[in-house]
């Protein structure tokens, strides 16, 4: 699975830095077209991502101490605050940060990362989709 | 040379020191820092300088990086190993910044205790946390923290000596 979407993910970055000669080679809409495929083997009976399921999940604490909103806060176009340091974090919204979800390599560390730290497991494909979803919704 | 042209000279060097500051290697006192170094210790805290902890304290942090200090911190393999060459080369070699708790913090070496006495054991909700350099040491960013970019907040007291 992880394969196949790292091949994808090249072929998108290729055709990108053909097409427009951008170092910025992705955009979160080209990441979500990946999940698609993922969440589409993963689950028989996918019928497409939801900004609804994914404001949820943004909010939810899954049964732990914190939420994607702890440090990314309740409005992702506003900075956040590391839960842990303090530290500033930009924004993760693309309308208020264009620099979020253009690196395959950034998106799956910081979703293995984070996903580990809030619900102590990976996110499924659908889940990462779906929060993207609601991430490109929010204006 | 006589008196004045000591001083000028002097002034003349002083001034280029100053001069020089901003623009050292890497933008940072301790630096040059490695960009990868910046991009994934960096973004949750401030670049920690590597000489401040010892060879064994770095290694053990580099090995616990999926569990580190309560968040994934993980990476993968080529760049973990890059990072933590970088901090072997540049840890310290004096026993006065070995850290004397598990896990290593730069926060507990003899060291941090004698410049900072109890401040940094005070934090709290209200009160920045010790990993927070840049809360009181203004230009740590840049590997600034001498006592001129020093500001306390609310709460704590300069440690009287």
């Amino acid at each position: 699975m992880k394969l196949t979407a790292h091949a994808l993910l090249a072929a998108l970055a290729t055709t990108a830095l053909l097409a427009g000669g951008s170092a910025q080679a992705l955009t979160a809409a080209d990441y979500q077209s990946v999940l698609i495929a993922a969440a589409k083997a993963a689950e028989p009976g996918f019928a497409g991502f939801s900004a609804e399921r994914g404001a949820a999940f943004y909010r939810s604490t899954h049964g732990g101490d914190w939420s994607c909103a702890s440090c990314h806060t309740e409005q992702p176009t506003q900075p956040g605050s590391h839960a842990v340091t303090h530290k500033q974090v930009k924004p993760l919204a693309p309308a208020a940060n264009p620099e979020r979800f253009t690196r395959a390599d950034k998106i799956e560390k910081w979703f293995k990362r984070n996903c580990n730290d809030v619900l102590k497991r990976a996110c499924t494909p659908r889940e990462q989709g779906d929060f993207i979803a609601y991430l490109l919704s929010v204006k | 040379m006589n008196k004045t042209h000591k001083i000028l000279a002097l002034l003349a060097l002083a001034a280029g020191a100053t001069a020089a500051t901003p623009t050292l290697a890497g933008g940072h006192a301790y630096g040059p820092f490695p960009a990868s170094y910046i991009e994934e210790c960096a973004s949750c805290h401030v670049a920690y300088p590597p000489q401040l902890l010892t060879a064994p304290g770095w290694a053990q942090v580099m090995l616990q990086l999926d569990q580190h200090y309560g968040v994934d911190a993980g990476l993968d393999a080529k760049r973990r190993t890059a990072i933590a060459d970088f901090l072997q080369r540049n840890a310290s070699r004096r026993d006065k910044h070995a850290a004397t708790a598990q896990p290593p913090r730069l926060a507990q070496t003899p060291w941090f205790r004698k410049e900072h006495g109890p401040l940094p054991q005070q934090a709290g909700k209200t009160l920045p946390a010790a990993a927070q350099c840049e809360s009181c040491h203004r230009a740590a960013e840049h590997g600034d923290y001498t006592e001129s970019g020093l500001r306390l907040p609310a709460g704590y007291r300069h440690m009287e000596h």
